[in-house]
């Protein structure tokens, strides 16, 4: 039996993370501050002992009152939904402590309540999670990609954006249209990723149509995806190309309704950007002609079935923390005895803290790291 | 203008006011900025619970010493020093030796990377220790530092003193700063010369570190050559006169 027999329509749903300069000024649409209507304004009141941690593990029972509380991901979990894509300075943190622990803030929430009421009758909407350098962005991203995997959705999680359009080792011309370059170690890598993170749906998904590869291999129609990304990492020249099938049939199929899926590009300006990549005449490649990134924007346009009119994409600011999250993640390091300078735990410690790095999740990061 | 330049510098003494007057009319030799401070310029005061005292809670000799600071000149703060609770004075100096070039950023950085391996290391080796063991592992990368240098000071050192044409290495006593110099710059050569090409600093630092703070590796073994060397010239102790 399908798992969404109820459900017809488009059942997909983008994420975007958006790096923005600090130089530039960006404003928060009034679309998004007036949906949030359920979300009472909590005044943030000071305890002496602010409560860190909850143990509601699953992200679709997270309301206000976990608000500035951190949850932990099961190990074995976090290693099948994040194969990449967790920032690496998280990744060192979880290698450290143990524990993968995750802050629930505002925008995360605002977006979950988004999902968990998505219409899939309609036509897929795009979200666009924008804000500074180090403000959360990636891992407000995980955050739903848990929720979405806790629910069976099918996860199609670009970790960077920017990786594919500069520092390539190899460049070959694309064995499908000449004008095109392949990357085969960045389409290889994903599809093992993809792989790992997907596993359960490989089987059951089909494809729709026959695919030459080479004189000797071809995939029959109605064979499974699980095929396909076979045949992508282990002929590694034909890895692009595989990724570009996969991506078409996830598009078409979607629709069906026999799974959710969620796209969530991290970095996703490096789409529309320039590349560092050279030709060997030392000319600029456009990022058109990069196979991965054409059919990555053609899965990311708006051109699906069931909808005329252009989508305009739902943005949603992420800031620095208020204070009540940053009491809460102080308590945090606290508790995992993370701050181990003799003055860190002290009132003058945490002012000294908060000012020098303004709030900022990153910086607050990277200066309890050396203390 | 030009004379209203040199009312806002240093002066030294009469001589030297009337010889930089001369050499001050030049245009292009006019100099505004210098180190060297006059003696009657007091040093700046850095301290957060000074400042912050509101004015009731002053004494009569604390309300005296501070309106007098207002008519004293004082000299510029410099940049490092700082009212942060988490500055330390042998860091600051280590972090001084690790410099090259003035790139201060990039020495402040490699120290904060060295003390997070550091850290790093040690949850790692507490999380995979049992409770007993537990107690022992060190955690703080400060105290490891600071003990790490303690552990690779040398208790006496040796001079090249001239005697008839010879140069001999006597055994001589150090000064505390003198023992905190040496043991800091063994450690940072070590640090830059014996490794592999390819390894970071902080990396090889968080290991020297970590071995010199269990009393073992190549800088302490340099300080126990360097005491075996003055054990083995002591005869020569006499050619000192200091």
């Amino acid at each position: 039996a399908s798992t969404g027999a109820m459900l017809k329509g488009i059942p997909r749903l983008f994420f975007r993370v958006h790096k923005l300069d600090p130089g530039c000024s960006f404003h928060v649409s009034s679309q998004a501050s007036q949906s949030i209507v359920h979300l009472e304004n909590q005044v943030p009141v000071e305890h002496p002992r602010a409560i860190s941690r909850t143990s509601e593990s699953d992200p679709a029972k997270h309301g206000e009152q976990h608000e500035g509380q951190h949850y932990s991901i099961p190990l074995q979990d976090l290693k099948m939904v994040f194969p990449h894509g967790l920032p690496p300075r998280f990744v060192m943190q979880v290698k450290t402590f143990g524990e993968a622990c995750l802050m629930i803030r505002k925008p995360a929430l605002e977006l979950l309540h988004y999902l968990k009421n998505t219409n899939f009758a309609h036509p897929a909407v795009r979200y666009l999670l924008y804000g500074e350098k180090g403000t959360g962005k990636t891992l407000t991203l995980c955050h739903a990609i848990h929720f979405c995997a806790k629910h069976d959705w099918m996860i199609l999680h670009i970790p960077d954006a920017h990786l594919w359009v500069k520092n390539c080792q190899e460049l070959l011309p694309s064995t499908y249209n000449k004008q095109r370059f392949d990357q085969p170690l960045e389409a290889s890598t994903w599809l093992k990723n993809f792989r790992t993170t997907n596993e359960r749906f490989l089987s059951k998904i089909k494809v729709q149509e026959k695919y030459v590869w080479n004189k000797r291999e071809s995939t029959e129609k109605g064979s499974p995806l699980g095929e396909v990304i076979e045949q992508g990492i282990t002929r590694v020249r034909n890895a692009t190309d595989a990724v570009g099938i996969v991506l078409k049939e996830l598009k078409r199929q979607s629709s069906m309704g026999m799974f959710h899926l969620l796209v969530a590009v991290d970095g996703v300006n490096a789409l529309w950007g320039r590349t560092t990549l050279k030709r060997e005449d030392k000319s600029l490649i456009a990022p058109e002609e990069l196979a991965l990134v054409h059919n990555l924007r053609k899965m990311v346009k708006n051109d699906w079935e069931g909808f005329d009119d252009l989508d305009p994409f739902l943005p949603i600011l992420i800031s620095n923390y208020n204070p009540k999250e940053f009491e809460s993640s102080f308590q945090y390091y606290l508790e995992n005895s993370w701050l181990q300078h003799e003055k860190a735990p002290t009132e003058e410690g945490k002012k000294e803290l908060l000012f020098l790095s303004n709030s900022n999740p990153g910086q607050l990061e990277r200066l309890c790291a050396c203390l | 203008m030009a004379a209203s330049a040199l009312r806002v510098a240093p002066q030294w003494s009469g001589l030297v006011l009337s010889i930089r007057r001369a050499v001050c009319r030049l245009p292009g030799l006019t100099q505004v900025r210098c180190v060297r401070y006059a003696p009657e310029f007091k040093d700046p005061l850095i301290d957060k619970n000074y400042y912050q005292k509101p004015v009731t809670e002053l004494t009569e000799e604390e309300k005296y010493h501070q309106e007098v600071r207002t008519t004293q000149l004082i000299k510029a703060a410099p940049s490092t020093h700082t009212s942060s609770v988490f500055a330390d004075p042998v860091i600051s100096k280590f972090t001084n030796m690790m410099m090259k070039g003035g790139n201060k950023v990039l020495a402040r950085s490699l120290m904060a990377q060295t003390l997070e391996t550091l850290k790093r290391k040690q949850f790692e080796k507490y999380h995979a220790a049992s409770v007993e063991e537990q107690a022992n592992i060190e955690r703080n990368p400060y105290k490891i530092f600071h003990q790490a240098l303690k552990n690779c000071e040398p208790v006496i050192g040796l001079e090249s003193i001239l005697k008839g044409g010879h140069f001999y290495q006597v055994p001589v006593p150090l000064v505390d700063r003198r023992r905190r110099f040496l043991a800091m710059k063994w450690m940072i050569t070590e640090c830059r010369e014996n490794k592999h090409r390819r390894t970071l600093m902080p990396e090889k630092l968080s290991h020297e570190l970590l071995e010199a703070f269990h009393n073992r590796g190549p800088v302490i073994k340099r300080k126990h050559n360097m005491h075996k060397m003055a054990e083995a010239n002591r005869a020569l102790a006499h050619y000192r006169w200091w």
